[in-house]
């Protein structure tokens, strides 16, 4: 990740090897080359974003269009149905608790460069282990319950977590495949519970789990949301205190960015990395508890539903920041929303699948091409090449102003 | 148990064996140039559906099939373009393509669900001896895809191994600025990987809604891109073990719905009580076993691994 308080990266234009061998078959072609900007556009993120929806808004329309759909109907439905009043911004705020507690597990990891793909596992298992404890201790009254649980599911969460970081840490084995092997694991063992062990006596021949007891239920905040968005940023602000205003958020940050440096600061990567990851799956799996006592009578193997997922996507959009994880969860909980009401319209809900992927494709183009050129060269040796500047005379390459601040742009 | 259950599941292992290993090839394709692909379930789906649509519309399945690998193959562009042009996130990228292509998938599949298909692939048959006892419908009674992935692995470890192309290839997936240094061009090498990967996965969607399922729905592909994911993994990133792999994987697959109609005894166990869920898990518990084996063995040897796996590359910063 480059710094962007450092002098301008050197200008070349690219020199091109002619090769030997048998590796010429693209010489001679006219390539397009990725040069960074000297000048950093301001908030790039946030413009990407915007980008990005703007983005998926006309494919989607053009998708609808084609399906025989009026896009400005649909999208009247989807605007209303999330946005259009009280009751339908408590809908959105519902969806976007899940997905901003997700998003904000998986920037803990990322905010140290770690990849937590199993958030949607984490969830599984956090909502797991509350539901257990929930069946067991059933006649606990409601407050006490509900710490218990909510606890349960970041233990829960961690449990399913400890292998994937104590073998980053230690062997190197890369977090990304072990967390999403851990997610299909999850699913399947609460499809196993439910076929067997903890299935409801009383669910004869349907393969249900046992109810939580009624008392196992978050109190109500305004319409359908629960007092879980006031953990989400409450959670979130907490994260960014951590990060940006603690020592140790900052050994996180240093440790992610540059491993050699914290190394000589003294810095343990190995108790970093399991820090990090290990509080990312606590948090997925408060989540999943979060979900489990906020809107679910009982655990079934749909309820993380896509929010680990959808939580990745989340998180990178928002750079790993926590004002962002807010932001881009309560669009995405609006496109959610959106994309259920819209059935009553005879068109399928997967429009918002695709509404949310297209967000984040479309995002990633944009904040690649904010944050660099697009240059068009020849080889060296083509009559038409271009001749490389002088370090520093290149157009755009003005001197950066130390003030402005965008620093990971394009990290994602 | 009977003759025809045994059979019956070594058929079946055969075929999900096949269905696997195709994605995985891809996959492999794709991970020895440098560039993880997650994007394989939501690649599978978009093969799925849009080759049972265009079977459906042509009356054959071969033109389906090959349709399935284009459109994966148009939808793995999508991967190239973010990840190897633009060096976005590989991650984020393949994720990305995963849930936008089930989504885009279900949209599309809308009028297919529950269609029947009579334009499905037919088992071979093959003459004198698919009539052998056992063998005979095991190996020479498949549809004709089951040979097709036999061929493309052989094809597949032959490019990678035995030409100057594979070796570039593989060449990029360790280090890219090496190989860029010696006149290679890291983004064609990477793009076409994943493209081919994608060509792979396509088909296979094709070949679980043109005849395994014989028919498409919106779960259709239940994971099973995942699987793929960990089979490169287990299958040490080689398309021989990738095979053998493939085979084990297919059997738990098979097994699964099969597990509790089976009266048999092992080792004083009743097969029949094992859940079919936590067969399910087998796959990816073996997976993460296999990886941390491997960083054990690392300590000796160099990991299988593609080194440069997961890092973009942009010439200009590196």
């Amino acid at each position: 990740m480059t710094d962007p308080g450092a002098a301008p990266e050197p200008t070349h234009a690219p020199l091109h090897t002619v090769s030997r061998g048998r590796a010429r078959w693209h010489r001679g072609l006219v390539r397009p080359v990725l040069q960074r900007r000297a000048d950093v556009v301001p908030a790039a993120q946030a413009v990407a974003f915007v980008i990005g929806i703007v983005v998926a808004l006309i494919a989607g329309a053009l998708l609808l269009l084609a399906a025989g759909n009026d896009p400005a109907q649909v999208y009247g439905r989807m605007v209303d149905s999330s946005l259009g009043g009280i009751n339908s911004i408590s809908r959105t705020l519902l969806r976007a608790t899940p997905l901003a507690l997700a998003g904000l597990a998986v920037a803990v990891a990322g905010s140290m460069g770690l990849w937590n793909i199993g958030a949607e596992g984490q969830m599984m298992a956090g909502a797991t282990v509350a539901a257990g404890f929930a069946m067991s201790a059933g006649d606990l009254p409601g407050p006490l319950l509900i710490v218990m649980m909510l606890i349960a599911g970041a233990v829960g969460g961690v449990i399913l977590m400890v292998g994937p970081a104590l073998a980053r840490a230690y062997l190197g084995v890369s977090e990304i495949i072990t967390t999403l092997m851990l997610v299909e694991v999850s699913i399947r063992v609460v499809e196993w519970l439910e076929t067997g062990p903890w299935k409801d006596p009383e669910s004869q021949g349907f393969a249900l789990i046992e109810p939580l007891p009624d008392q196992a239920s978050l109190p109500g905040l305004f319409g359908r949301a629960h007092i879980g968005a006031l953990f989400a940023v409450a959670l979130l602000v907490a994260f960014w205190l951590a990060v940006s205003r603690t020592a140790w958020g900052y050994e996180l940050r240093m440790a992610g960015s540059s491993p050699a440096t914290a190394r000589y600061a003294g810095i343990s990567l190995q108790r970093k990395v399991l820090a990090a990851l290990l509080l990312s799956g606590g948090l997925a799996g408060l989540a999943g508890a979060i979900e489990l006592t906020g809107t679910a009578t009982r655990l079934d193997p749909g309820l993380s539903n896509g929010y680990g997922f959808a939580g990745i996507i989340v998180a990178a959009l928002a750079l790993m920041r926590p004002s962002g994880v807010a932001a881009v969860a309560f669009v995405f909980g609006a496109v959610q929303v959106g994309g259920q009401s819209i059935q009553t319209l005879g068109v399928t809900s997967s429009i918002a699948t695709i509404l949310q992927a297209m967000i984040l494709i479309g995002a990633l183009v944009a904040a690649v091409l904010l944050n660099y050129r697009v240059r068009w060269v020849r080889p060296v040796g083509h009559p038409a090449a271009e001749i490389a500047p002088p370090a520093g005379l290149a157009p755009g390459g003005a001197p950066p102003s130390g003030s402005s601040s965008n620093p990971e742009a394009s990290g994602v | 148990m009977s003759e025809a259950a045994v059979v019956g599941l070594l058929v079946a292992t055969v075929q999900f064996a096949t269905l696997v290993y195709l994605a995985g090839l891809g996959e492999l394709i794709a991970e020895r140039s440098g560039v993880l692909n997650l994007g394989v379930e939501g690649m599978m789906a978009m093969g799925a559906v849009s080759g049972f649509m265009m079977a459906l519309a042509t009356d054959r399945p071969w033109i389906g099939f090959a349709f399935a690998a284009l459109v994966g193959m148009a939808v793995a562009g999508i991967h190239a373009l973010v990840s190897v042009v633009m060096g976005a996130g590989q991650v984020v990228s393949g994720l990305a393509i995963t849930i936008g292509g089930l989504g885009f998938a279900a949209f599309i599949g809308q009028d297919a669900v529950r269609e029947r298909a009579d334009a499905v692939f037919t088992d071979l048959g093959i003459a004198g001896l698919a009539d052998i006892r056992w063998v005979g419908p095991i190996l020479f009674n498949q549809p004709p895809v089951v040979y097709l992935a036999g061929f493309l692995g052989i094809a597949a470890w032959f490019v990678l191994n035995r030409t100057r192309l594979g070796l570039a290839l593989r060449a990029v997936g360790e280090s890219a600025s090496t190989t860029d240094s010696v006149g290679h061009s890291v983004t064609l090498l990477r793009s076409g990987a994943v493209l081919i990967g994608g060509a792979f996965a396509g088909a296979a969607g094709a070949f679980l809604s043109l005849y395994m399922a014989a028919g498409w729905t919106e779960g259709l592909i239940a994971g099973r891109g995942w699987i793929a994911v960990a089979l490169v993994i287990f299958g040490a990133w080689r398309p021989g073990r990738l095979a053998a792999g493939s085979l084990l994987f297919g059997f738990t697959l098979a097994l699964q719905p099969r597990v509790q109609t089976f009266d048999l005894e092992l080792f004083g166990l009743e097969v029949n009580t094992i859940s079919p869920a936590l067969l399910g898990i087998l796959p990816f518990l073996l997976t993460v076993v296999v990886l941390i084996a491997i960083s054990f063995r690392a300590r000796h040897r160099p990991s299988p691994a593609p080194a440069a796996l997961t890092l973009p590359y942009r010439r200009e910063e590196r």
